[in-house]
């Protein structure tokens, strides 16, 4: 773990990592440092990606602990956190994830019991970022890359590539419905192929788009990446700026229906 | 074939082919529940017809058609919300849909017309408008400006002021725009915009959905 650290910021935490007896549920929060994932996976410790839709909980429920006018992402973190029952929580707050995250990983430690381990990933190996250039559907594809932070292996398989028809960048998104209105052959930029990529704070990645390909910028509301979206969005020959909250509205997805016509989607 | 553009408030008609007609207007609360077209747009357009286009492309359609220059920002004032259009040569460039902050805004206007019985071809634009996002929260805006002894009329003309302004920044400031929607039909409306506008009417959609209409029947006949 040469360039990452681990921060124990939890009275609870002092020892528990080594040895890990005990530890059998943990939730991660962003893209912890790979010799983390590696260590849980070799332990045989079941992970969480609390970024995800984990629970059929209402969102209201983050609300004593969040502002409503939040990142839906990280209110997501924290409803999970309550209502799932782990043993602790892995949150990534350093340049590969978010201020916001900083900030959450207080609050998660000031509502839980459990231990809350603060990582900075600066991980540079790449894993490479075949999922993003393949053909397949964007949802099964942003599904298989979410997927994928919660294994410190590459995949066994690749999938068949695809020259792009558009580009979809940004984070994945809390509402996957938008993804299911792109063809095939979207490639995936942002911030989502250094996840696959397992370089989350590689800023050059994450900057990275194909001016040739018309290319969808999207970024939760409320989140400071919304800034580097339109800043893309804008330079980009082609690009179109979005953004959703909890669930995209019909204007979202309208918006992005008329930008993949009017920019010639593929029949 | 019958096409229909499905407002908020009001109900746009036109007949090609065989129901050849002129485009007809009918509020929203008129409107027969059994109603149905070949083809649709606007919020309510799904219920109508088992053809949508979104009302995006049917406003792009719609530009496509009317305007001659390849470069070109369309703005449409809905009752409801605000959409645009920009095009760089000849081609899509940018385009935004505001459901939100410009909320109402064409309904707000409305009513208000009704309810203080005023006659918007007759009132003058103000220097300085109102600052407001949409028409729901800029209404309190009008009742403490009457309260403080402003007329009607010019609070409610402040209060459009700052609606067009907020759809002008929406659209990105532009030096010239072309104007879709009833408020073409509202000259302190289009005059309290800081740039050239050029008012197209209220049937672009429809002009819109009449071209995708043509697209139709071309791939139609193809097959």
């Amino acid at each position: 773990m040469a360039a990452s650290t681990i921060t124990r910021i939890s009275r609870a935490t002092a020892d528990w990592i080594l040895p890990a007896a005990g530890l059998k549920e943990v939730g991660i929060v962003g893209l912890p440092p790979l010799e983390i994932i590696r260590f849980l996976n070799e332990h045989g410790v079941r992970i969480h990606d609390l970024d995800a839709l984990l629970t059929r909980a209402d969102l209201e429920t983050s609300a004593p602990y969040l502002p409503r006018v939040y990142c839906a992402i990280l209110r997501t973190v924290m409803v999970n956190s309550l209502h799932l029952d782990l043993d602790a929580i892995f949150i990534d707050v350093g340049p590969g994830k978010c201020d916001s995250a900083f900030h959450v990983a207080a609050v998660l430690e000031d509502a839980l019991s459990i231990p809350v381990i603060r990582t900075e990933n600066t991980d540079m190996e790449k894993f490479g970022t075949p999922l993003c250039q393949a053909k397949m559907p964007l949802f099964d594809k942003m599904l298989a890359i979410t997927e994928g932070v919660k294994s410190a292996d590459p995949l066994d398989t690749l999938p068949p590539s695809c020259p792009p028809s558009f580009g979809f960048w940004g984070v994945p998104p809390r509402d996957f419905s938008i993804l299911q209105l792109f063809p095939d052959t979207t490639h995936v930029y942002g911030w989502t192929r250094c996840m696959e990529n397992k370089t989350p704070a590689n800023h050059a990645l994450e900057a990275y788009c194909n001016p040739d390909v018309p290319t969808v910028f999207f970024a939760q509301t409320f989140c400071a990446k919304t800034a580097l979206a339109k800043l893309l969005a804008r330079k980009h020959p082609c690009g179109l700026y979005l953004d959703a909250d909890v669930t995209a509205g019909s204007s979202a997805k309208a918006k992005i229906q008329a930008f993949l016509e009017l920019r010639g989607k593929p029949t | 074939m019958i096409l229909g553009d499905f407002g908020t408030s009001y109900i746009k008609f036109l007949g090609l082919g065989e129901d050849n007609t002129s485009p007809v207007i009918i509020p929203a609360n008129k409107l027969p529940r059994d109603t149905r077209v070949s083809l649709a747009t606007g919020h309510n357009g799904k219920r109508f017809s088992d053809n949508y286009v979104n009302e995006l492309i049917a406003l792009a359609r719609g530009g496509e058609s009317l305007i001659p220059e390849k470069d070109f920002l369309l703005l449409d004032c809905g009752s409801r919300d605000i959409k645009f259009i920009q095009y760089q040569n000849g081609q899509l460039k940018d385009m935004g849909w505001n459901a939100e902050c410009g909320a109402s805004m064409g309904f707000t206007i409305e009513l208000l017309k009704r309810y203080y019985d005023l006659d918007y071809q007759k009132l003058p634009v103000p220097e300085k408008p109102f600052s407001v996002t949409c028409g729901v929260l800029g209404m309190s805006h009008i009742f403490d400006a009457v309260i403080n002894g402003i007329s009607v009329e010019e609070a409610v003309a402040k209060f459009v002021k700052g609606i067009a302004l907020n759809a002008y920044r929406f659209a990105g400031t532009p030096a010239k725009l072309y104007l879709s929607g009833g408020l073409c039909d509202n000259p302190l409306f289009v005059n309290s915009f800081p740039c050239k506008v050029v008012p197209l009417g209220r049937f672009v959609l429809l002009k819109g959905l009449e071209m995708e209409a043509g697209t139709l029947n071309k791939g139609t006949n193809n097959s």
